[in-house]
């Protein structure tokens, strides 16, 4: 589409790809801005710009300003990493974007570029070290620190923490987060690590590998319980890759591509026998979908990438458009449901969630008004931007109906923020995964034949 | 890594900053200043002295009155959607944010009128009334985010202006901080036609060179009990401005009458929003009339008439509010979509008497020829009001220089059959030259002699709306006046 792009293409292999003030290789991409024409249709869409009213907080400014740095006019300093960080990176601005401008993209280009240039120091840069580079990857290391969580919440540590106010020794936000913490169970992982094979109840139809996640199986193993239960009550055999590792979400939103492109790789090693990649969480099912942006100028794993990329499923979507038996037994309660962004703006998955709790006798769904509006949780942005995130949440749950018992969705992370919105706003909502719902349904259902 | 506050040395942000309550609501820094250097109008750029964001109609009293009291030149902005660059700060003003006067203060649905503060965004209106059956009728095609104070500055219209008028038809009163700080309320119980000079009528689309709006009271209308909306496919342009003009001719007056050409067409097909129009097709028009159920049928059965004479290719009703929805939303977010197929584009505004159609599409097709660069068209075709789109990329040299030279030419066309230079994107930088297609000196004249009685330091966005001083006549008379 532009002049410079094809320029690019010409250039020698061995030529650096930095463009402007981006001085390192894989600088965002100037045909992705090139799009944008500034009409502004995406201003009301962007949380942060609801919260600041304040232009380099929308979706228009950062790709402003980031097309500023790589014309020369900027550099890679604090004050353009503020408004890249800030942002949300919910993706809303790329559906309410009249020419398809990839927003998200850019700004993970972007932080790519933040983080080499200047490189967190400080408490800062070991906390974030630590945990991105020394656990997510590391499974062992997570299952471990789910352990320690699991004793400081069974071995009553947790009641003298809160007891003893012992807890408000961590930043409020951080004791917050804790209230809602959901019990650790045994991750899916090690449970059938021996199994091989899950198999279908019943006839086998289709094979399918499921992507445990990293955080989602020491903190949600009970989803992905659930989300076994409901593929194998559906003729599917579910395998889980032993090798497989986290999706690298939350190194690439940090800006840490390197790590991103190092588990990308490993998990596409991983997958290399699936047909199908099962996910239960929105962000890491966006993450997969994307493997191909990561690999820009790596022909060889760009195309590795991409055919792994079209192998990755959301779960809801799965399930939709390969039929699943709809449950016989009643579930009566009010419902609403909170499109998860990396779900809805990610991969443009809004239906099949809906239809499936509806499918459920008993179920009433009630309409939730800007369902699609970000909860601020965001990956790790409630942790990292506590106050924007606390902003946010506080302007969701204005939209959450007063008068439902549960609040279902399709990501972990929601979940969780979803649960203090709860808590802190003096709100009784239950919390539940779209699948879960579905499994209780046909839970309910063998039961009442047992009777 | 830190980077340090050198600017906020400079007194005057920081007296600013005490006004509005802190440094969180004031922006100095030059990479936050940046996304303020331009609004819709991308091709003027300017960096402002510093952005600031009042939250009361006081505190942008005191911010006036500071400017006014330092020579600081000053000026207000919305959403910045704005087409014609109103709110770009050519002379390195203090920019002051309406986006944190947000509310929507009060709604009177037995009197039909609605108070918002100027931040407050169009479609938001008509989402916190439409449960009760009412709407907000002016709709620019940017309502999903533009502010209605940047409406009343511009006097916008909307798709659906044809039948319902544009923004001034809609303000019943408002607050305004004058340039000097004072602050006045004009008609504010919204009686209609008060005595005096209607102060109204000349604040609205006065381009935020007369005041600064800081409340709004507008008129809400009832929805219709009825909507239906046509779509009809063309094989020749002159087919479909035909058959606009036959339309109104047959004394159905249509809610909207809205046309695109094939250019524009591959644009939104390309875009976000496709609808599915056939590539092949030289033009469409989007009907819609409303009002009382009775007869909206038989209005609809003439258009479809009117529309087969006219050799439709095809022509459909919507089936229902999701159809009707999408055809819309693929209309609505038209320029935008011109980023699908072009990195650059500039939208021109003209009126024209709706009978010179073809006569003037044909001649903006010369135009386009003659520069080499692509015109889409998106217009109102009911009350003429075209949209000519210069497609063009900034980065190849000289492309900016012929975009800008092809519009003036649209316009001249506009200008030549007994048109306009503009009918709802104002004047702003873009247009102030062509302002002497349409006026002489006297009457140019006799506009900044307003201009002056309220802004006579001309502090308050200099350098829009009107011809830069070239011509003695005006230099002269500001030296007389200093």
């Amino acid at each position: 589409m532009s002049v410079r792009e094809s320029d690019l293409k010409q250039a020698p292999a061995c030529t650096t790809t930095s463009l402007g003030n981006y001085l390192w290789s894989d600088p965002p991409d100037e045909s992705k801005w090139a799009d944008c024409v500034h009409c502004g249709m995406c201003l009301e869409s962007c949380p942060t710009y609801e919260q600041t009213g304040q232009e380099q907080h929308s979706p228009r400014g950062r790709v402003h300003l980031i097309k500023s740095v790589a014309e020369g006019k900027l550099e890679v300093n604090e004050a353009f990493a503020d408004p890249v960080f800030a942002c949300l990176d919910c993706r809303a601005c790329t559906t309410a974007c009249p020419a398809d401008v990839d927003v998200g993209g850019l700004i993970e280009e972007a932080r790519g570029q933040i983080r080499q240039a200047m490189p967190l120091t400080g408490w800062k840069g070991a906390v974030s070290k630590f945990f991105l580079e020394g656990v997510f990857p590391h499974p062992d290391r997570l299952h471990l620190l789910g352990n320690l969580l699991k004793f400081y919440q069974k071995s009553g540590l947790q009641k003298v923490a809160r007891k003893t106010r012992l807890i408000n020794i961590m930043p409020e936000h951080l004791v917050e987060m804790e209230a809602v913490l959901p019990e650790v169970k045994q991750p899916v992982r090690k449970k059938y690590k021996q199994a091989g094979v899950i198999k279908a109840k019943g006839e086998t139809k289709r094979t399918v590998a499921l992507l445990t996640g990293c955080v989602m199986d020491v903190m949600f193993s009970d989803i992905n319980e659930a989300t076994i239960n409901v593929l194998t009550r559906n003729g599917n055999d579910v395998v889980i890759p032993q090798n497989q590792t986290c999706c690298g979400a939350l190194h690439v939103h940090a800006g840490d591509r390197e790590t991103g492109r190092k588990l990308a790789k490993q998990n596409i090693e991983a997958f290399k026998d699936a047909e199908t990649v099962i996910v239960n969480a929105a962000g890491c099912g966006c993450m997969l979908k994307e493997y191909p942006e990561l690999f820009r100028e790596d022909d060889e794993w760009r195309e590795k990438a991409e055919q792994f990329a079209s192998k990755v499923e959301d779960i809801s979507k799965y399930l939709h458009d390969t039929g699943y038996e709809k449950p016989k037994a009643e579930i009566k309660t009010r419902i609403t449901y909170h499109d998860a962004c990396h779900l809805a703006h990610g991969q443009g998955i809004r239906q099949e969630p809906r239809s499936i709790l509806l499918s459920i006798p008993g179920v009433e769904m009630v309409h939730m008004p800007n369902a699609d509006r970000c909860c601020g949780s965001a990956g790790i942005y409630n942790i990292t931007n506590p106050e924007m995130a606390g902003a946010v949440l506080k302007s969701k749950m204005e939209y959450v109906p007063e008068d439902v018992e549960m609040i279902s969705m399709g990501n972990p992370g929601c979940m969780l923020q979803m649960a203090l919105g709860v808590l802190k706003y003096g709100r009784n909502q239950k919390i539940v995964h779209t699948v879960q719902l579905l499994d209780w349904a046909y839970q309910k259902e063998e039961r009442l034949k047992g009777v | 890594m830190a980077v340090k506050d050198v600017q906020i040395k400079d007194k005057h942000i920081e007296n600013l900053a005490k006004i509005v309550g802190g440094a969180q609501s004031i922006l100095y820094k030059k990479e936050d200043l940046l996304a303020y250097d331009c609004d819709g109008f991308t091709i003027h750029r300017h960096l402002p002295k510093a952005v600031v964001f009042p939250k009361s109609t006081e505190e942008v009293a005191q911010i006036v009155k500071y400017c006014h009291e330092n020579d600081l030149p000053f000026l207000a902005r919305g959403a910045g959607t704005g087409l014609s660059g109103g709110a770009i700060p050519l002379n390195g003003e203090v920019v002051i944010s309406l986006t944190k006067m947000k509310r929507l203060l009060s709604v009177d649905l037995e009197n039909r009128r609605a108070v918002v503060e100027p931040g407050f965004v169009n479609l938001k209106l008509t989402h916190s009334i439409s449960d009760k059956g009412y709407y907000y009728a002016p709709d620019p095609s940017s309502q999903y985010c533009c502010t209605i104070g940047g409406n009343v500055a511009e006097n916008a219209g909307g798709a659906h202006c044809l039948k319902y008028g544009v923004t001034t038809n809609h303000i019943l009163g408002m607050e305004v901080v004058l340039p000097n700080g004072e602050i006045i309320e004009i008609s504010t119980n919204g009686v209609l036609d008060p005595p005096g000079y209607d102060l109204l009528g000349l604040l609205t689309g006065s381009e935020g060179t007369l005041g600064i709006v800081t409340k709004i009271t507008v008129r809400i209308l009832k929805n219709p009990e009825a909507k239906q909306t046509v779509l009809a496919y063309f094989d020749k342009v002159s087919d479909a401005s035909q058959a606009v003009s036959d339309i109104i001719s047959a004394g159905i007056v249509p809610a909207a009458l809205e046309m695109m050409d094939k250019t524009a067409i591959e644009g939104v097909e390309a875009a976000a929003f496709p609808v599915g129009h056939p590539k092949d097709i030289e033009a469409l028009l989007l009907i819609e009339v409303d009002g009382i159920s009775a007869g909206i049928d038989e209005q609809i059965d003439e258009i479809l008439k009117v529309c087969r004479r006219r050799n439709v290719r095809e022509v459909k009703v919507a089936q229902d509010e999701k159809e009707r929805e999408r055809w819309w939303a693929n209309r609505k977010t038209g320029f935008g979509a011109m980023g699908a197929i072009s990195p650059d584009y500039l939208v021109q505004d003209g009126v024209i008497p709706r009978s010179k159609l073809p006569e003037v599409l044909e001649r903006i097709k010369q135009i386009s020829e003659k520069y080499g660069l692509r015109i889409a068209n998106i217009f109102h075709a009911g009350d003429g009001n075209l949209h000519p789109l210069v497609l063009f990329d900034a980065r190849k040299p000289g492309e900016t220089e012929k975009a800008l030279a092809a519009g003036s030419e649209c316009l001249q066309v506009c200008a030549d059959v007994g048109g306009s230079i503009t009918g709802e994107h104002g004047v702003g930088i873009e247009k102030r030259e062509e302002m002497r297609f349409i006026f002489t000196d006297e009457e140019i004249i006799a506009q900044t002699n307003i201009r002056d009685v309220f802004n006579p330091k001309n502090l308050l966005n200099a350098g829009k709306l009107f011809p830069t001083p070239g011509r003695c006549v005006e230099v002269k008379r500001n030296e007389k006046t200093k």
